[in-house]
């Protein structure tokens, strides 16, 4: 019974997101296609946060370097094919991960966080300094967005809206099935006994740097994911867009309002901070002064976040159900 | 004394100015995040409110004086009023509540200050008896920034004596250490916390009111000097007031010589410094803990 409601809920959701364009207009669907950006970066990120418990402020030097990577290749190689573009985007922040894993699976807790606000920062500036290779402050834009196409099979124009939109949902999407399975395997559970208790993760044979290692890659990779999906929506990154401190908060905040103790925590504090900046802005010039407030209301009333809210209600209301269809199924 | 050795020193003075502000506000935040643990984002925030302040008040009063003793004063007033509502209530969830929270003020601050005084530059005059060169020795130095230096250096001494050698600072020391034992014989430990995150946040302000004459007032003061003041922290190493001195020292002066001789490198400098800090000791310079 109950798997053919998730299944009833799970087909709707598909048609929905099918026929997304369609139904809503481009304007939301363009609003719906960041947020689902924004929902694999802050799931990236709590990849470290809520599964390793590795605080990060320097997420964004991941997204970012993806982002970047995409667009450099689609400026400087011409017929560069789209899906090519998006791996050389991955592959460039998988790169940096590597470089930066040596040293980061060494340390953990505020080095870990302070570690990253460095070095995120201090690609922040060289992506504002290397003016030849990024652009500087103004980034590079207007890069031409080749068609997905698959030789004599089939060329979709990706300058169109709605087209763009089902290749994002089906890179986004995928990228957050992956994620999700990842943390179903056994290695999954490598990553909570980590957050939890490193040291018996250690003496029960598992090597925990090599550990950290790989999860840091997948976190860093497919925030590059997050980043090339957003530089080609956007058709331009630019080093504010990218790699400011802020953008390193934000998947912290959408982790946090979400909820962090689960795998969609993220995802729902996303929707919740894309819902609250299309509304805000509509009403007030003070975004940031309402996002501001928002936080701290979170924080002092709820700091488990939404899903937190949401598992308590249904414990005080269907508590004494699920206990009582438990008791029964138990007899 | 020759041209070359005049601008060295020039340099060697700006440099030490700005180092020397950077202490003042990283030294509040050696206090609260460092010695207290509390993660305070907002730090910056408090040290560009009380150089909005002080820019009213020299309106108002036209009184420097005046300005450098009740701008941080009102700063540290609203620090205070957030730790005790605020930041207390969150202190069990640990430091990611405190990034939140502190994020969502400082978004509050700078989203206040733009509305208050506008997201223009605002322009401070340094006070007349500050302005000026004075010359040492065939060398001239500018004696605002010599003030600077002064200040800070009185605001050092004064801070390490209380620290380490009186009753109170005693107290504190204590009860970062263990609070709870603190609390249990007899001494009331949140009233402790609440007049060190006081100091701190008074510090920032005056920091605030002292860089106000240098750089102009405007609302992204907070970005830049937040950023060094918390690589200060935790390259010295937290609760080291020490080492937050020498780091701030070493960063004035790596960004004011490195102008000089390596200005495409300049601003990545002290990231480099304190990645390889960290690499060798991820406690920092002085740190004891992390």
């Amino acid at each position: 019974m109950k798997k053919t409601v998730q299944w009833i809920i799970l087909a709707v959701a598909a048609g929905i997101l099918m026929f997304f364009p369609a139904l809503f207009g481009i304007y939301f669907t363009n609003v719906f296609l960041t947020f689902v950006i924004f929902a694999l970066f802050a799931t990236t990120l709590n990849l470290l946060l809520g599964f390793t418990g590795l605080l990060s402020f320097g997420h964004a030097m991941f997204f970012g370097v993806g982002g970047y990577g995409t667009a450099i290749a689609l400026e400087r190689i011409e017929g560069l094919p789209l899906i090519l573009a998006v791996l050389i985007g991955v592959m460039a922040a998988v790169a940096l991960a590597l470089i930066l894993c040596p040293i980061m699976v060494r340390v953990s807790g505020t080095a870990f966080a302070m570690l990253h606000l460095a070095f995120g920062q201090l690609i922040y500036v060289l992506a504002l300094k290397l003016r030849d290779i990024t652009g500087g402050e103004d980034g590079i834009g207007g890069f031409d967005i080749p068609p997905f196409s698959i030789p004599g099979v089939v060329s979709v124009d990706m300058t169109d809206p709605s087209n763009f939109y089902y290749f994002g949902m089906i890179v986004l999407v995928g990228s957050l099935a992956i994620l999700w399975f990842f943390t179903k395997t056994p290695f999954g559970s490598i990553m909570v006994g980590i957050r939890d208790n490193a040291n018996r993760v250690d003496y029960m044979g598992f090597k925990v740097p090599q550990s950290k290692a790989v999860i840091y890659l997948f976190a860093g990779g497919f925030a590059g994911v997050a980043g090339s999906i957003y530089a080609l929506f956007q058709n331009l990154i630019s080093a504010s867009d990218a790699f400011h401190i802020l953008v390193s908060f934000v998947p912290v905040m959408m982790t946090m309002v979400g909820g962090i103790g689960s795998f969609f925590g993220p995802v729902v504090g996303a929707g919740i901070f894309g819902i609250l900046e299309e509304l805000t802005s509509r009403y007030t010039e003070q975004v940031e002064l309402v996002m501001g407030l928002i936080l701290i209301l979170v924080i002092m009333y709820a700091p488990m976040g939404f899903l937190g809210i949401v598992q308590i209600l249904k414990e005080k209301w269907f508590g004494k159900m699920s206990q009582q269809a438990g008791a029964e199924e138990a007899s | 004394m020759d041209p070359v050795t005049a601008m060295y020193v020039a340099q060697g003075i700006h440099g030490l100015a700005y180092g020397m502000i950077l202490f003042l506000v990283a030294s509040g935040l050696t206090l609260i995040f460092g010695m207290m643990g509390i993660l305070n984002l907002a730090h910056a925030s408090f040290f560009m409110l009380s150089a909005y302040i002080s820019y009213t008040v020299l309106q108002v009063t036209g009184n420097f004086w005046l300005a450098l003793l009740i701008a941080p004063v009102v700063s540290a007033v609203i620090g205070i009023l957030m730790e005790r509502f605020l930041l207390r209530r969150v202190h069990a969830s640990g430091h990611i509540g405190e990034l939140i929270l502190t994020v969502g003020v400082a978004l509050v601050i700078l989203e206040s200050v733009k509305v208050f005084w506008g997201t223009e530059n605002l322009p401070l005059p340094v006070p007349e008896f500050l302005q000026g060169l004075v010359s040492v020795a065939g060398l001239e130095y500018p004696i605002y920034r010599l003030f600077i230096i002064a200040l800070a250096l009185v605001l050092l001494a004064i801070l390490t004596v209380i620290l380490y050698k009186t009753r109170l600072g005693m107290v504190v020391r204590a009860a970062v250490s263990d609070a709870d034992m603190v609390n249990a014989l007899g001494v009331n430990v949140p009233l402790v916390f609440m007049a060190v995150f006081g100091i701190g946040t008074w510090m920032a302000g005056i920091a605030g009111v002292a860089i106000a004459p240098i750089l102009t007032v405007f609302p992204g003061l907070a970005d830049q000097m937040g950023m060094d003041a918390f690589m200060v922290v935790v390259t010295g190493g937290f609760g080291s007031l020490g080492g937050a001195f020498l780091v701030s020292t070493i960063f004035g002066l790596l960004s004011s010589y490195g102008v000089q001789f390596v200005s495409a490198l300049a601003p990545v400098l002290m990231f480099i410094f304190m990645a390889i800090v960290l690499v060798i000791k991820p406690m920092g310079l002085f740190g004891e803990r992390e």
